[in-house]
């Protein structure tokens, strides 16, 4: 139940009510059915729905080395034209595993090229 | 390393054109039971096939040890996410993963290659004999045929069981259910007609596929052993989802099996599929439903556990001419308790199935065995297949059994019988001992056929009880060698002509003559 409260309140944030105003509407509705204790359940369901959506817009680019940066965000401008993302909102991460080249997700999406995944589809192709 | 595989490596590199394709994507956020929660893949659509992205973060050589990819099956589509069952182990997945949606749905091979092969529900050899180089993918989930693409079932599939070819004919394209308590001799029936195909010309020999659910892996390895050993394996194929796989791999098998079978079907062949059991299909299904979260109904199975076999056996069809005429039989297997048909997943498969055999298991324990409840156990569609000549010799057969099955009860309490009713139940006690045949070996059609029309003919009356199994076999003998003639025109013809009557009377007084001692014994 928290969690349909919880989605209620997010929406109506989304809507573009401020968000002291919803929370006080909410607060009524939960007196009105006596339901105050599931307060402190609806907030961290709240902040669980705040982390996903969060993480759903969130798009990062991995690279091998940080060094790379720079050269990456310019092979990935199309990826990140698809994304409808600018490169000031990108988070950058190292990952030294992807051997070289890069690696962006997010909103649902993955475009990895990088080194690593190259030489497995290989390693897989030939060993078939 | 091996030279060869380092050559090949060195090739693919030299052709390698890097390309940076977008995928669809999600992220596990629980895991759990073979269950997985993913957040995200909001273009996924049902059934479809998910790839668990278990390289991430790890070193290339480390990743390049990773086994066989893990798949996962979408299951559920929820508002802010899907739910999706793992083919495979779950140990394997991790809160986090990246999620690949493959835009397709689920598929099995299939083709001339899995023939006397072991493949697990996804299709994958497990019996240690190399990958399946050309075969043909087959959608596990597919619309069956309709009404137009479909014909009336008229040949039959040989069961080589004298009490089910002569009483309760399968024909194929028919779906007939197997039903009985545990230990009654269900798997012996399903097992016996596949081995019975080998009496078919190899050009119409039905293409037999033999699923196992949540069956033991020694039992399974036992029935393939059986198979081999007879020659039988040769056009068979054993999908196997033992009971140690995961509940969503039990859950498939079936519809793996009717996929590999398609695509014979649908190349003009005749197939016969035996799901060997479908109740275990009915728990594996209600347990992923249960952590999928969906409602429980009756005996906590949900709401679409009639649809779960619905929709498997009436995939089951005898295509038209126009679609190639080949033929697809279920042989569906469920396990009673205690002999209740009345419970709820055996009155859905009784209810979608063409008819049902039913084992009792008061009769295998008295030695009559194939223990089948003659009184019961139907054939809706399969008349229409019988061969003629089967049709002359088993016609009332199946009323005199029942009849005496009623005389039998009575005749505990009653002193003195007259003589119709005595002679009945003679006659009676004697078509029992005929009816009864050792596993794992079925008699051809013709030989049947001579066997009831001996019995047809009084042959056995003068036989004591305790002889006649015995009778029987030496009768089956003479007539392979004295009557070969006569079996062979009703093996070509499916007749009984005048003159196989005549020439089988002539056998049947020849061996009387021969074994006059049995006959005077009584």
């Amino acid at each position: 139940m928290e969690h349909a409260y919880a989605q209620a309140l997010w929406e109506m944030v989304e809507g573009g009510a401020k968000p002291k105003e919803a929370v006080s509407k909410l607060l009524a509705t939960l007196k009105l059915h006596g339901r105050e204790a599931l307060m402190p359940r609806i907030a961290r369901a709240f902040a669980r729905i705040a982390a996903r959506e969060s993480a759903k817009k969130s798009v990062t680019l991995t690279i091998a080395d940080e060094k790379h940066a720079a050269a990456a965000k310019r092979t990935a401008k199309e990826a990140l034209h698809e994304l409808g993302i600018d490169t000031e909102d990108l988070a950058i991460q190292a990952d030294d595993s992807l051997i070289g080249g890069w690696r962006l997700e997010g909103r649902e999406r993955l475009h990895d090229a990088s080194y690593k995944k190259s030489l497995l589809s290989i390693y897989n192709r030939a060993t078939q | 390393m091996a030279n060869t595989v380092v050559d090949k490596i060195i090739k693919e590199i030299e052709a390698h054109a890097p390309s940076v394709e977008s995928e669809h994507v999600g992220r596990v956020t629980a895991v759990g039971d073979g269950v997985v929660a993913i957040d995200g893949l909001s273009k996924a659509v049902m059934s479809e096939v998910l790839l668990f992205e278990e390289g991430k973060g790890k070193k290339l050589a480390e990743a390049m040890k990773t086994q066989a990819e893990l798949y996962g099956l979408v299951l559920n589509l929820e508002e802010d996410g899907v739910r999706a069952a793992v083919l495979g182990d779950t140990a394997r997945v991790a809160e986090g993963m990246t999620v690949k949606s493959t835009g397709r749905v689920l598929s099995v091979p299939s083709g001339e290659e899995l023939l006397g092969r072991v493949v697990n529900a996804l299709g994958e050899p497990i019996d240690g004999k190399g990958p399946f180089k050309k075969t043909t993918l087959m959608p596990v989930e597919r619309e069956s045929y309709g009404v137009i693409d479909r014909k009336r079932v008229s040949v039959p599939v040989q069961t080589g069981i004298k009490a089910i070819d002569a009483m309760i004919p399968i024909g194929r394209g028919q779906r007939e259910l197997i039903i009985g308590d545990r230990s009654t001799g269900k798997t012996t029936i399903a097992i016996d007609t596949i081995i019975s195909q080998r009496n078919e010309p190899k050009a119409t020999r039905p293409i037999c596929i033999y699923v196992a659910i949540g069956q033991k892996e020694s039992k399974t390895a036992r029935i393939v052993e059986q198979l081999r050993q007879t020659g039988a394996l040769e056009y068979t194929i054993v999908v196997d989802a033992p009971a140690s796989a995961p509940a969503a791999l039990q859950f498939l098998a079936p519809y793996a099996g009717v996929a590999i079978g398609e695509y014979f079907m649908d190349a003009g062949r005749d197939v016969v599929v035996v799901y060997d059991d479908l109740s275990k299909q009915a728990v594996a299904y209600r347990q992923l439903s249960l952590l999928l979260r969906r409602p429980p109904g009756r005996e906590a199975y949900p709401g679409d556990i009639f649809y779960l076999h619905s929709r498997l056996l009436e995939r089951a069809a005898c295509l038209s001419k126009e679609k190639g005429g080949g033929s697809l039989t279920a042989l569906p297997i469920i396990e009673t308790q205690d002999g209740d048909v009345s419970g709820y997943i055996p009155t859905n498969v009784i209810s979608i199935t063409d008819g049902q055999i039913f084992l009792v298991a008061e009769l295998f324990n008295k030695g009559i065995r194939p223990a089948i409840d003659v009184g019961i156990s139907v054939s809706r569609v399969g008349s229409d297949a019988q061969k003629k000549a089967m049709k002359g010799v088993a016609g009332g057969l199946k009323l005199e059994l029942a009849q005496f099955r009623e005389l039998e009860a009575f005749m505990q309490f009653a002193q003195d019988l007259d003589k119709a009713t005595a002679d009945r139940i003679a006659s009676g006690q004697r078509m029992v001992e005929i009816l009864k045949q050792k596993n794992g070996a079925p008699i051809a059609m013709e030989m049947q056929v001579a066997i009831l029309y001996a019995a047809g003919q009084k042959l056995f009356n003068d036989v004591p009880v305790a002889k006649v199994s015995a009778v029987e076999a030496q009768l089956a003998e003479f007539f392979d060698t004295k009557a070969s003639k006569a079996l062979a025109e009703v093996k070509k013809s499916g007749l009984l002509s005048d003159e196989v009557k005549k020439e089988l009377n002539k056998a049947i007084e020849e061996f009387r003559l021969a074994h006059s001692e049995v006959f005077s014994a009584k």
